[in-house]
């Protein structure tokens, strides 16, 4: 069986998985699900302060600054924890595979979308801080943001994609962790998240290169519907459905080599 | 391999065909050279392939029938768990087919997916959802999965400030209530206190007796003589014998024996001879008796592992045999006997060898292996001092057999203390025995009635 029609087979044991993994986490604590709503908000008000305050941003164009940061870095935190997660999550559930008949390839994709829930819940905030701004006199968003869920949708087999083959191949290799580690590191500066594209322009080979980067195409369609509040270009687009398309078949495809020997190994 | 129930007719349960399996090594610094090798040669896929691989499963066939309890045997290391899981479908074949007809529970892990910050209660439902069973299901059988796991005063407490004990009740009541056509067990019932464990093997049995069928593992022979209609033994991923439980779990004690007694020996050889003496000198001089007496199981030959007929009934090292068994009734040889009679079993066994481990048994059983009554000289207190080799007698006497009317079998055997059979013969010889018409069953105790005043009767003559 291929690895999306599990998928698609097992989508209810998903959710339960998912939603055993958010209670979880917010168990025993007071505020639970409040948690994932104070965290934007306090990002939003330090960045916004940082940038506006402390440092002076040199683009004019991205004012105001903490906006545009907050734009770029929560889809980010959405891939790097659940890429992270995902990745470990045959390896920390090993004591389930290992022991009684499961579909596995749930497992990486279950904190893709548990962190997804969480980045979904940071979305109201995000907008109405979009809303105060506009009130306050910036040229800021628009009606593109209900474009952002498209965006999110396109971005999901990649993210998805991604967690499956990390974690099949890190229970093969544990230092695919440690590498894992480092380019989520370096893919943070490579992506354009504190800056714009176009500032690069300047400095031609790193332009080259950061816009070579599969993950760039989705930043800038953020910004350009939720910051900009213009529609993205239909090269963004095609680039999108593209990078998602030939990851997720790369992936499967690697997951199902790999699938026989992934019980024994974890 | 989670099919819906459904008619599958008389199509075996489990069939295992030619199954191959084996480990790829996991050597220190192996993963690492795997990977550099791997990006190197640009063949991350072939990398992976086995280069160094350890056999744990050889050539494996059998199937399982509808309705039939088969139990897995083997030292640690054997390959059964691995089987198992091969037919639970967590681990996957190297070659060869498994094939599974019916909706599958793997008691492996009892509560593997609880989730431990989580309640007992939504715990039930995730771990419900895992082995296949719908929302609407388990909201169905919620209150039968808490009422037979105990636990409902805790239900909705995390399951982190469970004890190990109830962590597996919990598991054992969601995975029996998953209404499974095939069951499979691996020594599951060796955890919790001991009143779990019969309530669950009460369900097990219950089960069994609604035509599922079980593939049990367990450590406990005696829990497969109990439990299974067939025994399997694997031996270093082979398998090595099938068939009656209790002529393959006596091989195995043998077995096992003869492995006790060969390092018994190698370590005392050790002793005696230094590290690396020459090997022909601890052999070729005159052995003393007690050497005799250790190496004896290794001389005689052991059994054909070959599951022939002639070979259910008869079984052991031959290191002793019973030659002949008569039935003795008020002293003369007799077949049919009157209930209430003196019996005697008289046992002919010739032994090749002198022993100082030794025990004669004797068992009556009906037809349909129903045991009645058994006894051995270890139960009764005889310490053995010594056999010596040659034909000697055995008298088992009973002054009042009170058998009830029927026919009976008998098994007798002479077997190490420790279960290691020489000679075991199951339905020896069959006898029949009649009783007064007034009595039912399978024993016929002395009896009387009497009444108090206010009944009265009009007798007949028993009927006889």
């Amino acid at each position: 069986m291929t690895v999306a029609k599990s998928l698609l087979r097992h989508r209810a044991l998903l959710v339960i998985l998912t939603s055993r993994e958010l209670k979880a986490r917010y168990r025993g604590s007071m505020l639970g699900y409040l948690w994932s709503l104070v965290n934007p908000v306090l990002m939003l008000l330090v960045y916004t302060f940082v940038f506006s305050t402390i440092f002076q941003p040199r683009d004019a164009s991205v004012d105001p600054y903490g906006l545009f940061l907050v734009t770029g870095l929560f889809p980010w935190i959405w891939i790097q924890t659940s890429w992270m997660e995902g990745a470990a999550s045959l390896l920390a559930n090993a004591g389930l595979i290992r022991k009684a008949t499961f579909p596995t390839e749930l497992l990486p994709v279950v904190p893709v979308l548990a962190n997804l829930v969480h980045f979904l819940f940071a979305l109201p905030v995000i907008a109405l801080a979009f809303v105060v701004a506009a009130q306050l006199g910036y040229d800021v968003g628009g009606w593109t943001f209900i474009l952002l869920p498209v965006i999110i949708l396109l971005q999901l087999p990649l993210i998805a994609g991604l967690a499956v083959a990390t974690a099949a191949l890190q229970v093969h290799f544990k230092d695919v962790k440690d590498i894992l580690a480092n380019i989520l590191q370096i893919g943070f500066f490579m992506t354009p998240i504190l800056y714009k594209l176009d500032t690069l322009k300047g400095i031609p080979p790193v332009h080259a290169l950061v816009a070579a980067n599969p993950m760039t195409p989705y930043m800038l369609a953020y910004q350009e519907s939720v910051f900009y509040g213009r529609v993205p270009k239909i090269e963004l687009w095609i680039a999108m459905i593209a990078i998602s398309g030939v990851t997720w078949w790369l992936s499967a495809t690697l997951y199902e080599r790999l699938r026989d020997t992934l019980v024994e190994a974890a | 391999m989670k099919v819906d129930t459904d008619d599958w007719g008389d199509q075996p349960t489990i069939e295992v065909e030619t199954l191959f399996k084996s480990y790829r090594r996991t050597a220190a610094g192996h993963k690492l050279r795997t990977l550099k090798s791997a990006l190197l040669d640009r063949s991350l896929i072939q990398g992976l392939s086995a280069e160094e691989s350890i056999p744990a499963l050889q050539d494996i066939s059998f199937t399982v029938g509808r309705g039939e309890a088969v139990g897995l045997i083997g030292s640690n290391g054997s390959g059964k768990s691995t089987l198992l899981k091969i037919v639970a479908g967590i681990l996957r074949p190297t070659s060869g087919t498994v094939a599974v007809n019916g909706r599958l529970a793997a008691l492996i892990e009892l509560g593997a997916g609880f989730h431990p910050e989580i309640s007992g209660r939504e715990n039930i439902f995730i771990n419900g959802a895992v082995l296949g069973l719908s929302r609407r299901q388990i909201a169905e059988r919620f209150d039968d999965i808490v009422a037979f796991s105990g636990l409902a005063d805790f239900i909705d407490e995390p399951v982190k400030h469970y004890s190990s004990g109830m962590y597996v009740r919990l598991g054992f009541s969601v995975a029996i209530h998953t209404d499974p056509d095939v069951l499979l067990v691996d020594e599951v019932l060796a955890v919790g206190d001991e009143a779990f464990a019969h309530k669950c093997l009460r369900r097990i049995e219950e089960m069994l007796a609604r035509g599922k069928t079980l593939l049990l593992v367990s450590h406990s022979l005696k829990q497969i003589e109990d439990v299974c209609d067939r025994a399997i033994w694997l031996d270093k991923g082979r398998l090595r014998l099938s068939g009656h439980p209790r002529r393959v779990a006596d091989a195995y004690r043998q077995a096992v024996a003869e492995e006790e007694s060969r390092e018994h020996r190698e370590a005392k050889e050790q002793r005696e001879h230094g590290d690396a003496s020459d090997p022909d000198e601890a052999t070729s001089g005159e052995p003393t008796p007690d050497e005799t007496d250790e190496t004896s199981a290794e001389v005689q030959p052991t059994t054909d592992p070959v599951d022939e007929e002639d070979d259910v009934l008869r079984w052991g090292s031959g290191a002793a045999r019973i030659e002949h068994v008569r039935l003795l009734v008020d002293g003369e040889e007799n077949y049919h006997v009157t209930s209430g009679s003196e019996v005697t079993f008289e046992l002919t066994v010739r032994a090749f060898e002198s022993f100082d481990d030794f025990v004669f048994g004797v068992g009556i059983k009906t037809p349909r292996e129903i045991e009645v009554w058994g006894t051995n000289t270890d139960l009764a207190g005889f310490e053995p001092e010594r056999l010596e080799p040659g034909e000697i007698t055995v008298r088992l006497t009973c002054p009042r057999l009170r058998l009830g009317p029927g026919e009976y079998v008998i098994d007798v055997a002479v077997h190490a203390r420790d279960g290691a059979p020489y000679d075991y013969r199951r339905r020896l010889l069959a006898f029949s025995v009649t009783a007064a018409s007034d009595s039912v069953g399978l024993y016929v105790p002395e009896h009387d009635w009497r009444f108090s005043s206010g009944v009265s009767w009009q007798r007949t003559p028993s009927k006889d």
